[in-house]
């Protein structure tokens, strides 16, 4: 309840500190001080939410839907903590809680910099207010009760020391096809529960808990690092618009830059960090899949990465006087990021891409979906509406021409290709908007030409000057950088056997881009240091690419199955599989591995296990790091070598009062044998047993046996029955009301073919080896420094007047 | 100025044509009526329940997983995915599979199971990169 009100009061702050920033931006005095105790109101509110929310989860306190729905008591501290942001309620709430805290440090740098601080914050404060309201008991309130809506909780849940009350029998149900019991939890239990003077918290004492898929250190970091991402997108929407509002576009371009390379940096290292996940715990042999939610955080980065381009060049241009060139580009660059922020949230939690992704989200019902809708129309009304409002004023502000071989135009170039990269994942993306879906080599054959521009600009943008260079010059520069990717990319054709033009293509602009930025900087390291941003970025994303032709596109792959303690070679490597052990208090286990290349030997485990959470078997990837590669073990299954029922004997379904024919013998399901205190039973969730009597005819022989159906403790077992006359073995699988299914099989014959054949402990693996993958996530790290370091730079000169 | 927007303009056309015509090619459509997924032998995804009574089948040596789908109108198909039973498999209530029906069964190269609550959703993922 608590949690709601405070909730509640934050967007009452937030509306009012909006008011209250617009008033001042019309000219009122005495508002800007209300709307900065307004503004500063709702963030201490929503911090003191977002506190509660974790002591509740702390606490486990499970009368809170969400609490249950995603927590539980056997979580490790710090998983605990994080399913704060395991489901959408919480996601959103953690999204409002990064929301505040980048607006504190936005209001105090913008009420440093001149009249900008109404403005830019009244357009930042509807943006709160919109989540804020997202959040609020009509929508995904994590605060919500659990008995608000009728639920059913599973009876091992609930404190076994009000099971036998009087009172709750009207509540208890049971599921006779899985023999699970329920308590139907909703406002009449809750009723009861408190007219018996018992708290919620202290009849349901275990959650649901959490996706075993969840339960590591990634969970804990990649989602809080991509929603700071997504909220410090709203900064440059922000200033955008706030230009607009006074018709000045010259200040904001430079106290934009550091937001929105800040935003960018963060963004980028957060959708690696998936990717990353994806690759070392999800087993998905890689680190992109173009899956919709991957792909929808990359829409926005790569628009925001378009503007740091154009707006550079705007600042650039700025210097003659006038706005500068590219202004509306670069308004309607910066807009887009947020919109399509806000658009990425609208496929991934609107339920619209229900069927086609591996992040599921279920439907969250009409009304959130036409919120998100109103959500994202309100920003891209006014942040288009304003754009044609001030549209004339700006094409009379049109400036001159660019040269062909200048710098304007190379990094106005990027952007247009960042854009058509973002404007592929978007369609891609959208499809199933449509009930379609693309292929992956969609993406895949788009971005390579893309990428090989990308780096051809990446190193031709920073040989050229600004206004102007001829052709001359241009070859004297660059000669070293030539040779040594020419160089470069020889040995990666000779090497590492290269043949694809394409690829052959993007080795030689990813080098060159390498080298360039590489000479360039090193150049800089002597002299001024806070000039060298770019140049580290580029080198990221130049060893990035470089990584992804290795890992990608010459990535090997086997499937094979590895017998228990029997060398096998694959890959270039000698692959042992000496047995398993559990790990983790039983709960897991460990397949190891030998792997010997000449005289160097190494142990690796993938891991598998059945989940108690799904009852699914889980698995976990093995990698085994070296400087150039990694030798990558995905388990696929593991077959002890005993008789298996789903592969062995015939499987047979017999409706009560039918026969089957079976090599001469005569199998007839007569009856069922329910006696009467098995129904009772069923109903009081005891253990029963139900059977099935059946008769098999041979030769003229005929002998009866029943078959059972035992609940012994929630567990369903089957027993089975071997006919000494025929040696057939006859196995129950299940019974349902009228119908049985049966397997038969002959323990004799099986028996043969396992004296010939000794069990076998057959492991199956995935076995890959991507080559040069560690560039990929050097280049990552080395882009996020070079993003920071210009962010110090930009920084500095936002002050400049 | 002119020559600018005429060099744009061919590249920006360029572009289009080719991500339109790729778009096109790689084009997977949902389909939840298996009459029609019988009918099409063309690449599409076709959402359904597996056929629990039936079973499934792991072959080893083949490397292949096989089981039936139903469509809401209890349409059933025979389904082959060239791989292991993905992760979650009993526990789906529904199953995507995209490929092509031929020969008489559905020759399938992706599985996408999906679970009954939240955030469980599991896939057999091959990753392109």
């Amino acid at each position: 309840m608590i949690g709601s009100i405070v909730l509640s009061l934050a967007l009452a702050s937030s509306l009012i500190a909006m008011v209250m920033y617009f008033l001042t931006f019309k000219g009122y005095q005495n508002t800007l001080n209300i709307g900065r105790i307004a503004y500063h109101s709702m963030a201490m509110l929503v911090i003191a939410a977002s506190a509660i929310l974790t002591y509740l989860i702390l606490t486990h306190d499970y009368s809170y839907k969400y609490i249950y729905n995603y927590s539980s008591n056997d979580l490790p501290t710090g998983i605990l903590a994080a399913t704060f942001w395991a489901g959408q309620e919480g996601s959103f709430m953690l999204w409002v809680l990064f929301t505040s805290i980048v607006g504190i440090v936005l209001q105090n740098y913008s009420s440093k910099r001149g009249d900008l601080e109404p403005r830019v914050m009244s357009v930042f404060t509807l943006s709160t207010s919109f989540l804020l309201v997202m959040v609020s008991p009509l929508f995904k309130n994590p605060f919500a009760y659990i008995w608000t809506e009728p639920v059913f909780l599973g009876v091992k849940d609930i404190s076994s020391a009000f099971l036998n009350q009087p009172w709750i029998q009207n509540f208890l149900f049971s599921d006779s096809s899985t023999n699970q019991n329920f308590v139907k939890m909703g406002p009449e239990l809750y009723a009861a529960l408190s007219s018996a003077g018992i708290a919620v918290k202290d009849f349901v004492i275990d959650g649901k808990g959490l996706n075993p898929q969840l339960l590591n250190f990634w969970m804990q970091i990649h989602p809080p690092i991509l929603f700071l991402g997504f909220s410090m997108a709203t900064v440059p929407f922000a200033f955008a618009i706030a230009a607009m509002m006074k018709n000045d576009y010259n200040h904001w371009v430079k106290q934009a830059l550091p937001w929105v390379l800040a935003g960018a940096g963060i963004l980028g290292l957060g959708i690696m960090m998936g990717g990353y996940w994806a690759y070392e715990m999800l087993g998905w042999g890689g680190y992109w899949a173009w899956d919709p939610v991957e792909n929808s955080s990359l829409i926005p980065w790569l628009v925001g990465v378009a503007s740091i381009h154009t707006l550079l060049v705007q600042r650039k241009t700025q210097a003659k006087g006038g706005i500068g060139k590219y202004a509306k580009t670069n308004l309607i660059l910066s807009i887009m990021t947020y919109i399509l922020v806000l658009y990425s949230t609208f496929l991934t939690r609107s339920g619209v891409l229900g069927d086609a992704s591996v992040h599921s989200f279920v439907d969250p019902g009409m009304l959130v979906y036409l919120f998100l809708v109103i959500f994202i129309g309100t920003f891209i009304v006014l942040g288009f509406g304003m754009l044609i409002y001030r549209w004339k004023f700006l094409n009379e502000k049109i400036e001159g021409e660019e040269s062909l071989l200048s710098r304007d135009l190379a990094l106005f170039t990027a952007s247009v290709v960042l854009c058509a990269s973002a404007l592929i994942v978007l369609v891609g993306t959208s499809a199933p908007l449509f009930g379609n879906a693309v292929d992956t080599f969609f993406y895949n054959d788009m971005h390579i030409p893309l990428a090989i521009i990308i780096g051809l600009l990446n190193g031709l943008s920073l040989l050229l000057k600004w206004k102007q260079s001829d052709g001359q010059y241009l070859l004297k520069k660059s000669f070293l950088s030539i040779t040594l990717s020419i160089i470069l990319t020889a040995s990666m054709i000779i090497f590492g056997g290269i043949t694809d033009i394409m690829m052959i293509l993007l080795g030689l602009a990813a080098s060159f881009s390498l080298f360039v930025n590489l000479e360039i900087a090193i150049k800089i390291i002597r002299g001024n240091m806070k000039m060298l941003g770019a140049y580290v970025a580029h080198i990221g994303i130049a060893l990035f690419i470089l990584g992804v032709i290795g890992s990608a596109a010459y990535s090997k792959h086997v499937d094979i199955d590895l017998i228990k303690n029997e060398p096998k070679e694959a890959l270039g490597y000698q692959l042992i599989f000496t047995g398993y052990n559990p790990i983790e208090n039983n709960t897991k286990y460990a397949f190891n591995i030998n792997l010997k290349k000449g005289d160097k030997n190494y142990t690796i485990s993938p891991i598998m296990y059945i989940s108690e959470f799904n009852n699914g078997l889980m698995r976990e990837p093995a990698i085994l790091n070296m400087w150039t590669k990694d030798f990558y073990i995905s388990p696929l299954g593991y077959d002890e070598g005993t008789n298996d029922s789903h592969n062995h004997g015939q499987v047979i379904d017999l409706e009560k009062g039918g026969s089957s024919e079976l090599n001469g013998a005569k199998i007839s399901f007569d009856r069922f044998d329910m006696p009467a205190e098995t129904m009772q039973a069923m109903q009081e969730g005891k253990d029963f047993q139900m059977g099935a009597v059946l008769s098999l005819e041979f030769q003229g022989k005929k002998e009866s046996f029943e078959l059972l159906r035992k609940s012994v403790s929630g567990q369903v077992q089957f027993t089975d029955y071997t006919s000494q006359n025929t040696g057939l073995k006859i196995q129950l699988l299940n019974l349902t009301a009228g119908k049985i299914q049966i397997s038969v099989s002959n323990p004799n014959e099986a028996a043969q073919e396992n004296v010939q054949q000794n069990p076998k402990e057959v492991l199956s693996i995935s076995a890959s080896v991507k080559p040069f993958i560690n560039l990929v996530w050097a280049g990552v790290l080395v882009m996020f420094v070079g993003f920071f370091v210009s962010v110090s730079r930009r920084l500095k000169e936002s002050l400049v007047k | 100025m002119k020559n600018k927007y005429i060099f744009g303009g061919v590249i920006v056309a360029v572009f289009l044509f080719l991500m339109i015509y790729l778009l096109t090619q790689s084009n997977i459509q949902y389909e939840n009526d298996f009459a029609k997924v019988m009918a099409k032998e063309k690449t599409v995804k076709a959402t359904g329940s597996w056929v629990k009574e039936k079973s499934y089948e792991l072959d080893k040596e083949n490397k292949t997983f096989t089981f039936y789908m139903a469509d809401q109108s209890g349409n059933q198909m025979k389904v082959v995915y060239e791989g292991t039973i993905p992760n979650n498999f009993e526990s789906a209530v529904s199953v995507v599979v995209t490929g092509k029906y031929q020969n008489g069964y559905f020759h399938a190269k992706d599985i996408l199971t999906k679970c009954p609550s939240k955030y469980e959703q599991q896939n057999v993922k091959s990753s392109s990169m």
